[in-house]
């Protein structure tokens, strides 16, 4: 056994050490731990780690495979996500134990904090204490056992699993139930008892969820089908819109879901314009060629960057909203033009992995699909904190989409209505985010770059919040942003547009004097490489494309994407349905549409004078409308040069 | 967004090196907040005697005497008399002999300086930076006294200056201090609230508005544990905080449990983190039997005890 004193070492370097003792082979013992934060974090080989002490927050999180034995203490989400293999707490464990486990089993021989097993997929936590309140709060599956008393509202909200109480069961959670146990049960518990050698009890009491919340009575009515011109026109009053919304309403008796953005006109790019005249833009064919459109993003803090070809990524959308030949489709056409796939919540598929380039990983509350080998097979992890489309809310899938397969990669239950959690179990402020940054840079040896996508809300303290935790980069995501599947309430009248997104969001850095501590990759209802050159203008470091590459790929825009049937066989999980979507064709209109966008920033950049995006800036627009004027503070000057004189020479 | 500390020593009548614990717990969560760090410090003034420390303005034009001049002469017309004086750092620390009515006092004095906190024992130093920046500019390690607090800040709705920096002293009444994590949401109900009895806030930081909730209670001769107590009942939203008085120290913590906190204690001391890893920091190498306060708690200790 060898010896790691952190005493002598940083977390840091002992974990480094502690991998490479791990790939040899070799069980190791950590002296005068103290509590430190992240002790093992992202080990993936089956050896033991005796800490001789207590451990900080994340201790033996983002691991597969090894065995931990704590002699006392832990802090914070011991065994955060760990797939197989095992801790043993000699003491006691802070909140959320077991958050996000996917397989491994947990034993704390002290009491446990609360929210033990949040979100957790598969595996056994065992708490031979007391747990406090919310145990098992949102779980997907598995078990949690507890011999001492629970504490309030236990197993509030769990989709699935079962927990275990020896002793007093103080009261349940919403949805949550109290069952009979069987034999195969108790005797299964007695094994693992065993096991660990821990006494067991007389007896248990069993919960599990009750089924209320997770399936709707009636499943969400298809729509007729509107073109998306006439639902979101600009006529207020019992347009077909407002019809179809109210007999949809008369049929479920609650909220609607619906895929795609906000229906309804707001502020956009289309309001502003540029200043100069654009009449040479297209006239030169090589303009490519002559424009320097190389963008680097995430390097900042030493990080590997992105490497883009041009200043332009996919917006994260994920495998379950569409389907996996769609991710590998656009996987293939990011690839082709040298930009970056995100794989936005639900995990990575293989299909996709092979055919990007370039791909971001992201991370949400639910942490469904999340997991160590994915993220060191990736090319930079994304925290979600929320969306444009919805922020504040979660990610939703209806029960249609989510089939076994789909199931499976997520850890969850098949077939019921998801609702992704809005909130992580570990972040619940900036001094939390900041502990969760550092976990994911430990795991992935400080190689990867970490993003946060926000939706564009309280942007001005989000972004300050971004910049002093140290994000690599940052992607803000506007109001017009689409979804899968959303409320329809929430997408059209919740959030803050794109376009006073960027402005605040520049103004905000510029005030703590950040603006070259943060990359800036902007989304929302981008359309095409002349909204991305508004974009950078303004001052983002990069524009994200999502609907508009879905549209390039074959999407008819019949916003039915919450439904699962998908004609067009994109936002949809059935074989049949999928059957129709050609992924080999669909790349390549997908990157001969990207294409489009490089040529469009190419010509514009180069009639406007310069030979880089970089040299881009505010002084080259102007505000078409007063309200785009306010917004931005540019120079209301609604006649723009390029088209009110272009080629139409002088008056005599 | 922040991090949070405290210590109490045991055994009445010494002093401890309660600067240099600080330093070494706050150093431990400087991870949680690195905008600015602040500690609030306890060693008894001989009686009749009033501790005062001032921020002088760096941005002023003139000279810093001026403003110390200021402060002086207000003090003097308000029956203060100046015993001891110091520039240390950005502050002005003062010791005076005062027998009147120490709220007034400090009101008035509002009016005329940044009052940074006024009490018979209780020092509050506050900067941006990290709890060694502070330290090399004021020498908080040089610090003895009975117990403290520590706060390091990351800011998140405000600005990062000394002012919004905690601990935050109750204004007007003497050695009440607090450090805080979390936010309450009922801020301006509640300010308004006290603000109705007569009571004068000079932030709009959250913090404040609790040191002045415990300290009323306390005026109107409550024990602070019961002023903890009525505290949980009273403020919504997520928080963790510690208080201290004179001669104890307290926290309390709400039903959610949103922001941690641990402690531990022995025969020496009682001391309070937000995160093990600080309470290790006083003792290297070993492990520690602490506790985690259940949700929704308080306690408080005394040096008597």
């Amino acid at each position: 056994m060898v010896s790691l004193d952190l005493a002598q070492l940083s977390v840091r370097e002992a974990n480094t050490r502690l991998r490479a003792l791990g790939e040899a082979g070799e069980d190791v013992e950590i002296l005068n731990p103290d509590a430190r934060h992240h002790i093992g974090v992202g080990l993936t080989a089956p050896v033991r780690v005796n800490v001789r002490g207590s451990a900080g927050y994340f201790c033996a999180g983002l691991t597969d495979q090894a065995h931990f034995n704590i002699s006392h203490n832990v802090g914070w989400g011991v065994g955060d996500n760990m797939y197989s293999g095992s801790v043993v707490v000699g003491g006691n464990a802070g909140a959320i134990p077991g958050v996000a486990i996917r397989g491994a089993e947990i034993v704390i021989h002290g009491n446990m904090g609360s929210r033990a097993g949040q979100v957790m997929k598969a595996g056994t936590l065992c708490c031979v204490g007391n747990a406090n309140f919310m145990a098992g709060y949102m779980m997907y599956g598995g078990r949690i056992i507890i011999l001492g008393d629970s504490g309030e509202r236990l197993g509030e909200d769990m989709s699935s699993g079962e927990i275990f109480v020896a002793g007093k069961v103080e009261d349940l959670g919403s949805d949550a139930m109290l069952t009979d146990i069987d034999q195969g049960e108790l005797d299964s518990l007695h094994e693992f008892l065993d096991r660990y050698d821990i006494k067991a009890p007389k007896g248990f009491s069993k919960v599990v969820n009750a089924g209320t919340k997770l399936r709707y009575g009636t499943s969400e009515r298809p729509m007729r089908s509107i073109p998306f011109q006439s639902f979101s026109g600009a006529s207020f009053y019992w347009n077909p819109k407002i019809q179809e919304d109210i007999a949809i309403k008369s049929q479920s008796g609650r909220y609607r879901i619906r895929g795609y953005g906000g229906a309804r006109p707001l502020p956009h790019f289309s309001d502003i314009g540029f200043r100069k005249s654009l009449a040479s833009a297209g006239a030169d064919r090589n303009v490519i060629d002559k424009v320097s459109m190389d963008t680097e993003i995430g390097g900042i803090n030493g990080a590997r960057p992105l490497k883009l070809s041009m200043p332009v990524m996919i917006a994260p959308m994920s495998y379950g909203a569409l389907s996996r030949s769609t991710k590998q489709a656009i996987a293939l056409g990011s690839a082709m033009s040298g930009i970056a796939e995100n794989t936005g919540e639900g995990g990575m598929s293989d299909a996709q992995r092979d055919a990007a380039g370039q791909l971001i990983f992201q991370c949400l509350g639910g942490r469904l699909g999340w997991n160590i080998h994915d993220m060191r097979r990736a090319d930079a992890l994304e925290i979600y904190i929320s969306q444009g489309a919805k922020p504040g809310l979660g990610g939703q899938l209806m029960a249609k989409k989510v089939t076994p397969e789909l199931a499976k990669i997520r850890g969850i239950p098949a077939g019921i209505d998801l609702r992704s959690p809005s909130r992580h179990p570990d972040i619940l402020g900036a001094d939390d985010l900041v502990i969760k940054i550092e976990e994911f840079r430990e795991a992935t040896g400080y190689e990867l770059p970490v993003s946060v996508k926000l939706g564009a809300g309280r942007i001005r303290d989000d972004i300050k919040i971004a910049a002093k935790d140290g994000f690599d980069f940052v992607e803000l995501d506007g109001m017009q942003g689409s979804t899968g599947a959303g409320s329809s309430e929430v997408i059209d009248n919740v959030g803050i547009p794109t376009l006073p997104a960027i402005i605040e969001a520049i103004e905000a850095l510029e005030e703590i004097g950040a603006r070259d501590k943060v990359q800036l990759v902007l989304m929302g209802g981008l359309r095409d490489g002349v909204d991305a050159v508004k974009a950078l203008c303004l001052g983002a470091d990069a524009a994200a494309f999502g609907t508009s590459v879905i549209i390039a790929g074959g999407c008819i825009a019949c916003m039915q994407c919450h439904v699962g049937t998908c004609v067009t066989g994109i936002a949809t999980q059935d074989p049949e349905h999928e059957k129709r979507y050609k992924p080999e064709n669909e790349s390549q209109n997908i990157h001969r549409f990207l294409e489009s966008v490089r040529w469009q920033i190419a010509a514009i950049t180069n009639a406007l004078g310069y030979d880089n995006v970089r040299q881009l800036g505010r002084d080259d627009l102007v505000a078409l409308t007063p309200e785009a004027a306010h917004i931005t503070g540019l120079p209301y000057e609604p006649v723009p040069v390029d088209t009110a004189t272009f080629n139409m020479g002088t008056a005599p | 967004m922040c991090g949070i500390a405290g210590v109490m020593y045991r055994g009445v009548g010494q002093s401890f090196d309660t600067g240099k614990a600080l330093i070494q717990m706050l150093d431990g969560c400087q991870h949680r907040g690195p905008d600015s760090t602040g500690f609030a410090l306890y060693a008894p003034e001989k009686s009749g005697r009033l501790k005062m420390r001032f921020f002088l303005e760096k941005l002023i034009e003139g000279d810093s005497q001026d403003s110390i001049n200021t402060i002086r002469g207000r003090l003097g017309e308000l029956g203060a008399v100046v015993e001891e004086e110091a520039q240390v750092g950005d502050n002005y620390r003062v010791t005076v002999r005062f027998g009147g009515d120490i709220q007034k006092l400090s009101y008035e004095m509002e009016r005329a300086a940044k009052v940074i906190s006024i009490g018979t024992s209780l020092e509050i130093v506050k900067d941006v930076g990290s709890a060694h920046d502070v330290d090399d500019r004021y020498d908080v390690h040089e610090f003895r006294g009975t117990h403290g607090l520590g706060h390091v800040r990351l800011a998140t709705e405000s600005d990062v200056k000394p002012e919004a920096a905690h601990p935050f002293w109750a204004t007007g009444f003497a050695d009440v201090a607090i450090v805080h994590n979390g936010q309450i949401t009922n801020y301006w109900k509640m300010r308004r609230r006290l603000q109705q009895q007569g009571f004068e806030f000079t932030t709009d930081n959250d913090s404040e508005l609790i040191a002045v909730y415990l300290a009323d209670k306390l005026a109107q001769g409550a024990a602070l544990k019961e002023a903890l107590a009525s505290s949980i009942d009273d403020l919504d939203g997520t928080f963790s905080f510690l208080v201290s008085t004179q001669d104890e120290i307290g926290y309390a913590k709400d039903r959610l449990a949103a922001k941690p906190m641990i402690m531990y204690q022995d025969e020496n001391l009682v001391a309070i983190a937000s995160e093990e890893v600080s309470l290790n920091r006083l003792f290297p190498g070993q492990a520690l039997n602490t506790r985690e306060p259940a949700p929704g708690t308080y306690a408080t200790w005394s040096r008597s005890i």
